[in-house]
Order: structure tokens, then sequence, then C-alpha cells
């Protein structure tokens, strides 16, 4: 009798952990620490030296970049005209351009075309 | 003084002659579900995508990262072991809406489009592609679909995965290119 409960208890504790593991979360970039914190000059600098190290030292981490918007539109916004920052959630009303701001977001690569740093999943930081 | 003129002269009949309608954030979906499991499927809507207008010249360029699905392990496996992003992070098409003209799209056009498409490295021919045209108060609507294999770009689908993952993956776009 203990023997099956046991069995059972094991059968039990596998299948969640391997049905969390097959379902797992997203990861949330807005509750994630950021992997860099810099500012939009120092960033666009760095990939105007060299876009293909520089998108190899950032892909898929989270940034925190502060700059000036310069473009704002439904969801997404463009910080010193290189830096494409896609959201979420609708961005508020609030933030115009020349507005200084701090956003966190995740990195997903350099857009040869326009000479882009996009990143998606952004977030407005609090200060 | 006079070469300064010309320069000036040519410069403003380029900027005058080129017409370019761009979107920053156009949207490319792929499915390769099969019925009874898990739906595979993905939708990137950062996707850059440049129209000239004089000649019918088209390019976009997607960041393979921005592709997200629903489940994120499926995202994970995705990214890590069929599309390989950290190796190859851009898909790119580059070709031609054949016989474009502006003038002629009155409401709802359509063009055939023939171009190369780079994924994992790995670049493909297509042609014969249907793209619809629709003029929007801003711009140009260009959808359409078409369907590509994983082996098209070397890509490798495990026996243990297969049956779950269809053999043709549909592709489909949508850009809302706007005057710049």
């Amino acid at each position: 009798m203990r023997k099956k409960t046991i069995v059972l208890l094991i059968i039990v504790i596998s299948g969640i952990a391997g049905y969390n593991y097959i379902y797992k979360d997203h990861r949330n970039i807005e509750k994630e620490k950021a992997a860099f914190t810099l500012k939009s000059t120092e960033l666009s600098n760095e990939f105007l030296v060299s876009s293909s190290d520089s998108e190899k030292k950032y892909l898929n981490k989270t940034i925190e970049i502060s700059g000036k918007v310069t473009e704002v539109d439904n969801n997404t916004l463009v910080i010193d005209n290189n830096i494409f920052c896609q959201f979420l959630n609708p961005i508020s009303n609030s933030i115009k351009t020349d507005a200084v701001i701090t956003i966190k977001g995740r990195f997903i690569g350099y857009d040869d075309l326009l000479e882009e740093i996009k990143l998606d999943q952004c977030s407005l930081s609090k200060n | 003084m006079k070469k300064f003129i010309y320069l000036i002269a040519l410069l403003s009949f380029s900027v005058y002659s080129q017409g370019k309608y761009l979107t920053k954030t156009g949207t490319v979906s792929f499915e390769a579900s099969v019925p009874s499991f898990e739906e595979v499927k993905a939708k990137n809507d950062a996707v850059t995508a440049i129209l000239n207008t004089d000649n019918g010249d088209f390019a976009a360029l997607i960041l393979v990262k921005g592709f997200r699905f629903k489940n994120a392990l499926m995202e994970e496996h995705f990214n890590e072991n069929y599309a390989e992003s950290d190796e190859y992070p851009k898909a790119t098409f580059k070709g031609n809406l054949n016989g474009f003209n502006v003038s002629s799209i009155d409401g709802n056009s359509t063009f055939k489009v023939s171009g190369s498409l780079t994924f994992h490295g790995k670049s493909k021919e297509i042609s014969d592609i249907n793209c619809n045209v629709v003029k929007t108060d801003k711009g140009l609507e260009l959808t359409g679909n078409f369907s590509v294999t994983p082996s098209d770009f070397d890509i490798e689908i495990p026996k243990i995965v297969s049956k779950k993952i269809a053999e043709d993956i549909e592709v489909s776009f949508k850009f809302d290119v706007i005057k710049k």
C-alpha cells in the first residue's frame, strides 16, 4: 500500500514538472534585470563601430536605454532616430517627441536596411 | 560653382524620382500545424519592408528572434534547434513585383512577386507568389501568402517531432507601406 502511494506520488510530481516544462511561461522582460544599462548614444556608437560584433553581444539580451524620443506611434517609438522600440502595450499619450525617457526591452537584431537597432517587448522604466 | 549647381540639380532629381514606400511594423507569420496536434504558429510584427514604386523593387528584413509563439518552449526550440537564430539572426527577401506600376492600381491589384528568400543562412529563389496591392489613405497595403519547406533552408526536423510539424509551411505577410 505504501509503495503504491509513493509510486503514485512520483508519477504525479513528474507529471506536474513535465507539464510546467512544456507549458512554461514566456520570459518577462519587464521584470527581468537588465543585462546592460546605457545611454542611447553609447549604444549607437557601438553599432557604428561594428554592427555585427555588437549584434552578437546584445542579441536576445534585456537592455535598458535612456535617450530622446524622436518618433512615437501607437505601440512603437524611436529613440535617437535609430533605436526602434516595440512595446507590448499601447504607449501612453503623455510620451511625446523630444521627451527623454528610459526604456527596457529585448534586443532582437540590427536592421541593415534602415540601419536601426531593434528591440521588442519594451516597457517604460520607472525612475 | 557650376559643379555645385549640377550637384544640387542631380541630388534633387534623384530625390524626386525615387518613390520609396516603407514600413517598420510589417507582419510575417508562418504556420506548420498538423490537425489534432498543438498549433505550430508564430508571428513577427516588426518586419521592415521597402518598396520602390518606380520599378517594383521590394526588400524585406525579418529579425528571426522577433517571431513569437504562444508556447514559450516552442519558441525556444525554434530559435535554438531549427532557425538557430543566434547564428543567423536575420531573414531577408529581395525581389521585384513584376510589372509594378503605381498608377495602374485601382482598388485591388495583384502582382507576381519573384526574388530570393534567405533564412537560416540559405537562399531560395521563389517566384510566382501572388501579392495583393491595395491603395490605403496613407500608402499601400501589400498582402499575400506562399509556402516553403524546412528542407529548402537546410532545416532538419527530427523524426520524433516530424508528425507534429507540417511538411509545407504556410507563410503569410502584410505590409502597410507609407511614402517616405
